[in-house]
């Protein structure tokens, strides 16, 4: 087995990731398990040396609306946007961080200072150097304003200095864990300042034909039809990126997408590849690859949430009568054919530091579910339906159409009556999120690396925001819960965190403002021509600067 | 629409398309105006789209994207910013996809025109053919052959005949590309890129004139059956001219004048393409624009995209009345 | 299905629309259709296939409850059962179990209903609309003919797209959504049958009678008008249930109700592995369609030999 030459930049880490793990933050990070290991394996592995050259179809879909992460979050954005942008870090499989423009960082004892020191040798697309005025200009100007995630995640931010050109100091209100869950590149992006200072950067005309420091030079963007990435010959990752030339194509139909996989017209697919259906065969196939790996930091988590605005949702018997009815691994098997599990608690299992099984479980026993609505007094009527409501079932794609008409049969069982209300998109986030027009809801969520992120958004009162999307729509503002959530933000060591996280974890099942169904797994489907795939956490949204064609 | 009862042509044709003019500008007008007031009912906005793409935002950030789109103005601000736009000839720009409307809409539209064209060609050239078997043969073998075809084809949904052509011929053999309309992993030049356009042409066009060809055959078959009997064909067979000479000379050349309105009323709706056959062949074309920007509540292009279509519709039909006056100039445009 | 943008042009209309324009070129004296008894007999054996195709497809709508009773979308058995391998579900189980054969007798009443409600709304509109503009002439006409321009210009599946998109997905709204793309096709029918007839002898002598407007309209005009609208009509449902088709295969289905349209929706996703998802409710629409469109054709023939429409 030959070792990539990315081998060496690895044994450089040591140091900075020992100053880094002195960091309070940074030790959030660390569930190196098993299955990692194995991640780690197989990309040395089978691949062999990697080969220089060559055109990569990709699919997406849809069609992002901008090509900057930074500021166009939508997954398709990033998966273009990771391979002309770079991040301060990354993360490698096990969850570590690694360097990317920043060389090494620390972190002050207090947890209000993290020093990095960037890259000397990195320039934009354009030819201009890489400086630690663009960290500055990238964290406070554009990812605190205009990120859809970044003022909440960078609250406690409060200034970026710049005492040489390749040093950025961020200085906080206080301790904040949670933002090394987000200096990766695909969620903060480093822009170029010399392009978008002064101008709105929401509307700057660069989001259409970026310039960044990543792998890939943006070439051209044909609407509609594909985007074409050429590789940066100047790329500070010497040795990479392997490819010549990238080429996004938008395909929306799922067959099709598909079909040009199994035609050989496109050997990746990042995201949401093929139906659910297909994903046994194509695994039957030789020619294809199907990779579970990869989405460990997006962490989709699926539940069915309660209004609890309306009745009688507000009795926890009947809420428990749900849980009972609605058979989870029934569910993962048919709707989610085996690319799911049944959850546990609304924080995935994979995520080691943070989970645990020991919370209250409710096994699928329509017995139960019957007596628990009978003693609500919600009893059956003379044509046998005890309830009738309506469910919403998200609009990010058919499994959840699916799921909706699964969950309304298994409620039949028991005399509840659903009637399932599909949407798109925007109808979706207004009745669910602005409007709160629904009995009740089922959703995945992106738990994130850190519950701060991603979980604490369905629990929390303050979560509770009319008008976004994946915010706390059941309505659960329950006082217990609410300070646990405020502790973890506030926790600056990390054990007593993750013991706050557990209480969570305990409190969402006891409190039950919906039902924790799934863990989903998510998955990429690409040519057996392809090595090199990335698979840490973000794999699924991460640069292509790995990737070789010619195994 | 309704025809005025010009006589044509003795030097009329130009009042006759000032006449239609005064006509047809209210009607885009209240297409317009109707479909901006229309399209606000629909729930949901392009900042929620765009909230809802990314996965998550804040308040705040939502309240500068409204800003930045112009939501948040009042309606009626919003309309006449938009009439004022529309009468200097701007169709606005495109948010969701950071492009001015009219530069989306034209680099589409080429590709949707080539599509439908292609079928429609191909059509009325297989459905001239096979009504003028039929009405030849009528009431034989033959005739019941290609009436069973041509039910069956226009019976069968659309997409189910392309996503089958495309497991046959694409996934099976492996003749033919699954979609898209390049093959982008070769960067053909000149000849050979025409020529890889013009394979990735051959599953969609089939597809579309599989539904289109009945309509032709029908239309071609009752119309020579008709002509069949009128007294000049009767004349020209008393003569003891030969059947064939006289279905392509007499009966099939008359035919034709149908077959002219027909095509000239399907290609005005043409060019908002095949929301369908576009999206089971990855085709980049304007159907799909319209139909994406349904969803993402990409107003300015949808109305846009209806703006451009109304007034291909109403350009062809005057064409069409056009030609049909100067093709046969004994009828009188009405 | 898709009577998507370009092709809301039902056959029967397509095939007669033209026909006017050699009619006027060179009149004829005599109605050569007619005068074959053969070629009757085989266009009213047209019909009769059709009327009797369409008969099995309302007996199933209508006796769906007593055939297989309960609810059709039921889980009731291993999901992927593929056609013909056992008899407990002869036409096999979809992806989450549901039996293929009940839902294809129950999708009958909701693909149907779509389709006659949908080509009685447009029927009904385009009747209104068009008896009023071809009846009263002059400004009545050149609003009412304005009103149907602008319908007609939208692109069809555009606008139905967004009808559905603005009122949400449901039966009703593919209903209505279909109707207002297709009335226009009656209404102008209408108009110009109103114009031959408005002016003809009977209609002259009713008005000397002194009959209102109203009466004139409903006793003289519309039951001479009628028979081309028929047609058109049972084409309108062959349209419609096509279209439902396409809404659902573009995911606009009704989750809530069992159609074929909502059938082919959900099996789109696993066309790959299990095309008979799709082709089974794909067969019924074709059946049902075929079966309007030979009626229609049929009924052009017998009841309008001579019709020239406009």
């Amino acid at each position: 087995m030959t070792l990539p030459p990315f081998a060496s930049t690895f044994a450089s880490l040591a140091v900075s990731r020992r100053s880094l793990l002195a960091g309070a933050g940074a030790s959030l990070l660390l569930p190196a398990t098993a299955r990692f290991a194995a991640a780690q394996e197989a990309k040395a592995g089978p691949g062999g040396t990697p080969k220089a050259g060559g055109t990569l179809v990709a699919v997406l879909d849809p069609e992002p609306e901008g090509l900057v992460a930074g500021i166009t979050i939508s997954a398709p954005a990033v998966a273009v946007s990771s391979s002309i942008f770079d991040g301060l870090v990354e993360y490698d499989e096990g969850f570590k961080l690694r360097p990317s423009l920043a060389r090494s960082w620390e972190v002050s004892p207090d947890g209000t200072v993290i020093t990095f020191r960037l890259r000397d040798d990195v320039t934009w697309h354009d030819g201009k150097p890489f400086t630690s005025a663009d960290v500055q200009y990238s964290l406070l100007e554009v990812t605190k304003k205009t990120h859809p995630r970044g003022n909440a995640v960078f609250a406690n931010l409060i200034a970026v200095e710049t005492p040489d050109a390749h040093t950025a100091v961020l200085r906080f209100s206080r301790a904040s864990p949670v933002v090394w869950a987000a200096f990766n590149g695909t969620e903060t992006q480093i822009l170029p300042r010399h392009l978008y200072e002064g101008t709105n950067p929401l509307t700057n005309p660069w989001n259409g034909k970026p310039v960044g420091t990543g792998a890939f030079v943006f070439k051209e963007w044909l609407k509609g039809e594909r985007i074409v990435l050429e590789r940066n010959p100047n790329y500070w990752d010497k040795g990479r990126p392997y490819l010549d030339r990238i080429v996004f194509r938008i395909i929306r139909d799922p067959a099709s997408r598909a079909a040009a996989l199994e035609t050989g017209e496109a050997q990746y697919i990042p995201l949401n590849p093929v139906p659910l259906a297909d994903v046994a065969r194509l695994k039957g196939s030789q020619d294809i690859k199907v990779e579970t790996r990869g989405f460990e930091g997006p962490a989709p988590m699926y539940f069915f949430d309660f209004n609890l605005r309306r009745e009688p949702f507000g009795d926890i018997r009947v809420r428990q009568a749900f849980a009972h009815a609605l058979n989870r691994q029934a569910l993962a098997d048919t709707v989610f054919y085996g690319l799911a599990k049944p959850a546990t608690g609304p924080v995935p299992s994979y995520q080691t530091q943070f989970y645990t099984p020991d919370v209250p479980q409710f096994e699928y026993s329509l017995a139960k579910a019957e007596a628990l609505l009978d003693a609500a007094g919600l009893t059956k009527g003379p044509d046998g339906v005890r309830l009738r409501i309506d469910h919403i079932p998200s609009a990010y794609g058919d499994d959840y159409r699916r799921a909706g008409e699964y969950f309304k049969q298994a409620l039949k069982r028991i005399g509840i009556e659903v009637t399932l209300r599909n949407y798109d998109l925007p109808t979706y986030v207004k009745v669910v999120f602005t409007d709160y027009d629904f009995d009740t809801h089922s959703a995945w969520y992106s738990a994130y690396p850190d519950p701060q992120i991603g979980v604490q958004r369905r629990y929390w009162s303050q979560a509770i925001k009319k008008g976004t999307p994946s915010s706390n729509a059941s309505g659960i503002a329950d006082p217990e819960i609410d300070a646990v959530i405020e502790k973890i933000q506030t926790e600056g060591d990390v054990e007593a965190r993750n013991a706050l996280i557990r209480e969570l974890q305990r409190l969402a099942q006891v409190k039950l403002p919906s039902v924790n169904l799934l863990e989903l797994t998510f998955f990429r489907a690409y040519s057996a021509e392809l090595s090199g795939i990335d698979l840490a956490p973000f794999g699924g949204y991460q640069s292509l600067k790995t990737v070789w064609l010619g195994a | 629409m309704a025809r005025f009862g010009i006589t044509l042509p003795e030097g009329r044709v130009l009042r006759y398309l000032g006449l239609r003019v005064v006509q047809v500008v209210p009607t885009i007008l209240a297409i317009v105006v109707l479909n901006f007031f229309f399209l606000r009912l629909a729930p949901g906005d392009l900042a929620e789209v765009i909230a809802g793409e990314a996965g998550s935002a804040t308040p705040e950030y939502m309240a500068m994207l409204r800003q930045q789109f112009g939501l948040d103005e009042p309606l009626l601000i919003q309309f006449v910013k938009y009439m004022t736009q529309l009468f200097q000839l701007n169709l606005g720009y495109s948010f969701r996809n950071s492009m001015p409307v009219l530069d989306l809409i034209l680099s589409r539209a080429p590709n949707t025109a080539l599509l439908m064209l292609s079928s429609l060609t191909l059509a009325v050239l297989l459905g001239i053919l096979f009504g003028a078997v039929s009405a030849q043969w009528q009431g034989r073998w033959p005739d019941g052959v290609l009436s069973a075809f041509s039910t069956v084809g226009f019976a069968t949904p659309l997409f189910w005949v392309g996503l089958m052509l495309i497991v046959l011929f694409s996934v099976e053999l492996r003749w033919l590309p699954a979609g898209g309309m390049r093959d982008l992993q070769r960067d053909y030049q000149g000849l050979a890129a025409v020529a890889d356009i013009a394979r990735h042409m051959v599953l969609p066009v089939f597809s579309l004139a599989f539904f289109y060809i009945a309509i032709y055959t029908r239309l071609t078959r009752s119309a020579m059956l008709e002509v069949q009997e009128l007294d000049y064909v009767r004349t020209a067979r008393a003569k003891g001219i030969a059947p064939l000479p006289i279905a392509v000379r007499h009966v099939l050349r008359n035919a034709l004048l149908p077959l002219v309105t027909m095509t000239g009323l399907q290609l005005g709706t043409l060019l908002s393409g095949s929301v369908v056959i576009e999206t089971v062949f990855a085709w980049p074309g304007m159907g799909r624009l319209a139909f994406d920007a349904v969803f993402q509540r990409d107003l300015n292009l949808l109305l846009g995209v209806l703006f451009f279509s109304s007034f291909l519709v109403i350009v062809s039909n005057l064409v069409t009345d056009l030609v049909y006056a100067l093709l046969d100039p004994r009828i009188d445009i009405r | 299905m898709s009577l998507d943008a370009t092709t809301h042009v039902p056959l029967a209309a397509a095939e007669r629309a033209p026909a006017r324009a050699p009619a006027s070129a060179a009149p004829k004296k005599r109605a050569p259709r007619t005068s074959s008894f053969g070629y009757r007999f085989l266009r009213s054996r047209t019909a009769l296939a059709g009327g009797f195709g369409l008969a099995i497809v309302a007996g199933a709508a209508i006796f769906a409850d007593q055939i297989f009773p309960g609810d059709p979308l039921d889980m009731v058995a291993r999901p992927f059962i593929w056609p013909f391998t056992t008899w407990a579900h002869p036409l096999g189980t979809d992806m989450l179990g549901r039996d293929l054969l009940v839902g294809l007798v129950h999708a009958s009443r909701v693909s149907l209903a779509v389709g006659l409600t949908a080509a009685g709304l447009a029927v009904f509109v385009g009747v209104l609309f068009g008896a009023l503009s071809g009846y009263f002439g002059g400004w009545v006409d050149q609003v009412l003919t304005r009103i149907t321009e602008v319908f007609q210009t939208m692109p069809p599946l555009v606008f139905v797209v967004v009808v559905v998109a603005i009122l949400t997905p449901s039966v009703s709204s593919i209903i209505l959504g279909i109707a207002v793309t297709s009335w226009p096709q009656i209404s102008r029918l209408v108009r110009a049958e109103t114009l031959r007839l408005r002016d003809a002898e009977f209609v002259q002598a009713a008005r000397v009678m002194g009959m209102g407007h109203a009466r004139i309209i409903l006793a003289h005009i519309l039951p001479n008008a009628i028979s081309p609208v028929v047609v058109a009509g049972s084409i309108l449902v062959a349209s419609a249930i096509l279209t439902e088709a396409a809404l659902s295969f573009l995911g606009l289905g009704d989750p809530n109700l069992i159609s074929w349209g909502s059938m082919i929706g959900s099996g789109r996703e696993v066309l790959r592995t299990a095309w008979y998802m799709t082709a089974l409710p794909g067969i019924a629409i074709s059946f049902t369609v075929m079966a309007l469109n030979l009626l229609g054709n049929g009924l052009n023939d017998v009841l309008n030999p001579r019709v020239s429409l406009t």
